[in-house]
């Protein structure tokens, strides 16, 4: 994207929803684990509701709360 | 009458381009889709400093002729207040920056606050031109005063001629673009736009309601300007101002064919109002580049 990268939207991981446990790592985020794909869903809907934020569903499934 | 009084021919040369000063302020003041300036304490600032711009025209010519030099400061006046009018524009719309849809961008920003301030300039100078007329026809005052407001007048049109922009429609085709959402992601005529849509709801609600279009330059360097990034923005905020924006704004531009997308949920569900609205967002000046000069001709070369 060069030049839009140092540009404003200031994008920020607010949360990083998945159902694998080794991916769970400490970041600036919060990672959580779900147990099922249901429960990820529903965990990050919520999560991105309460914060006013975007939702970004990876390739793996995992999901990624953001703020643009 | 004591010396230091004005005659009352001076007055009337003040008043005839007093006025046709702040006619051609008024004639350039106008509310069109881009709401701005905002009626009515947008519209009176700009009408004031509009009518002191073209006082400081009309009483230029008067003072000197009556040997008052000192009148040339006026012109460092003008010139302060002018910059003032910018430098206001500027802090006004940089601090609406994060109370709107999304951001005008600062190139935007800068563009706008440079025309209130060529505004100014243009009152000003159809103003002087209009007493400077008056005062050195050798007819008698109202012969002088008719010939002064059309001199006025012309040098207003030529100015506003001058100054006047380009716009996006002017180098480029805007279509409607077919909104399509694959898994989380969004495409428009098949190009990937963003990933933001991870939800179940957000997908529906673009799919619903989302509107896009695309943007075709019209020939290949006019990419140069359609690819900043400031002026995508610009096209950006004019739409989403145009039509509301419930949800997620975005703007992409294809490196391969140089297409430029512009997609949002909108509060009024519009497209012909879409495509106009980006047709007529305005090129920016500091996107502009002409053509001409970016091939040099080298020594020996037709």
């Amino acid at each position: 994207m060069g030049r839009e990268q140092s540009m404003k939207p200031d994008y920020k991981v607010l949360a990083y929803v998945t159902t694998n446990k080794d991916r769970v790592i400490a970041s600036a985020g919060v990672a959580l684990f779900a147990t099922s794909e249901k429960d990820a869903n529903e965990m990050t809907v919520d999560i991105a509701k309460g914060l006013k934020a975007d939702v970004v569903q990876l390739t793996n499934g995992d999901y990624m709360v953001i703020r643009v | 009458m004591g010396k230091q009084q004005i005659s009352s021919e001076d007055i009337t040369i003040i008043i005839i381009a007093l006025i046709i000063g702040t006619l051609a302020r008024l004639l350039v003041l106008k509310e069109d889709y881009r709401q701005y300036p905002s009626f009515p304490n947008g519209y009176l600032i700009q009408v004031v400093t509009g009518f002191v711009a073209a006082a400081l025209g009309a009483v230029a010519i008067p003072a000197l002729m009556t040997k008052n030099f000192v009148a040339v400061t006026f012109l460092t006046l003008a010139l302060q207040q002018f910059r003032d009018v910018r430098k206001m524009e500027k802090e006004s719309l940089t601090e609406l920056e994060n109370t709107e849809y999304t951001y005008r961008g600062s190139a935007y920003i800068d563009g706008i606050a440079k025309t209130f301030e060529s505004r100014n300039y243009l009152a000003f100078i159809t103003a002087l031109c209009t007493s400077l007329v008056i005062t050195v026809l050798p007819f008698n005052l109202w012969v002088n005063g008719a010939i002064g407001i059309v001199v006025g007048i012309t040098v207003f049109y030529l100015l506003k001629y001058f100054t006047k922009g380009k716009s996006i429609g002017d180098i480029a085709q805007v279509k409607p673009g077919k909104i399509e959402v694959k898994d989380s992601s969004l495409y428009v005529d098949g190009m990937y736009v963003s990933n933001l849509l991870g939800t179940e709801n957000a997908a529906k609600l673009v799919k619903e309601e989302g509107l896009a279009v695309v943007i075709y330059p019209n020939e290949q360097h006019y990419r140069i300007n359609l690819d900043n990034f400031g002026q995508r923005q610009a096209a950006l905020f004019e739409a989403t101002r145009a039509l509301g924006n419930k949800r997620w704004n975005f703007t992409r531009k294809d490196y391969e064919e140089g297409r430029i997308i512009i997609a949002l949920v909108p509060i009024k569900q519009d497209i012909d109002a879409l495509i106009e609205v980006v047709k007529k967002c305005p090129l920016l000046e500091s996107t502009k580049k002409a053509d001409e000069i970016l091939k040099p001709k080298l020594k020996g070369e037709k």
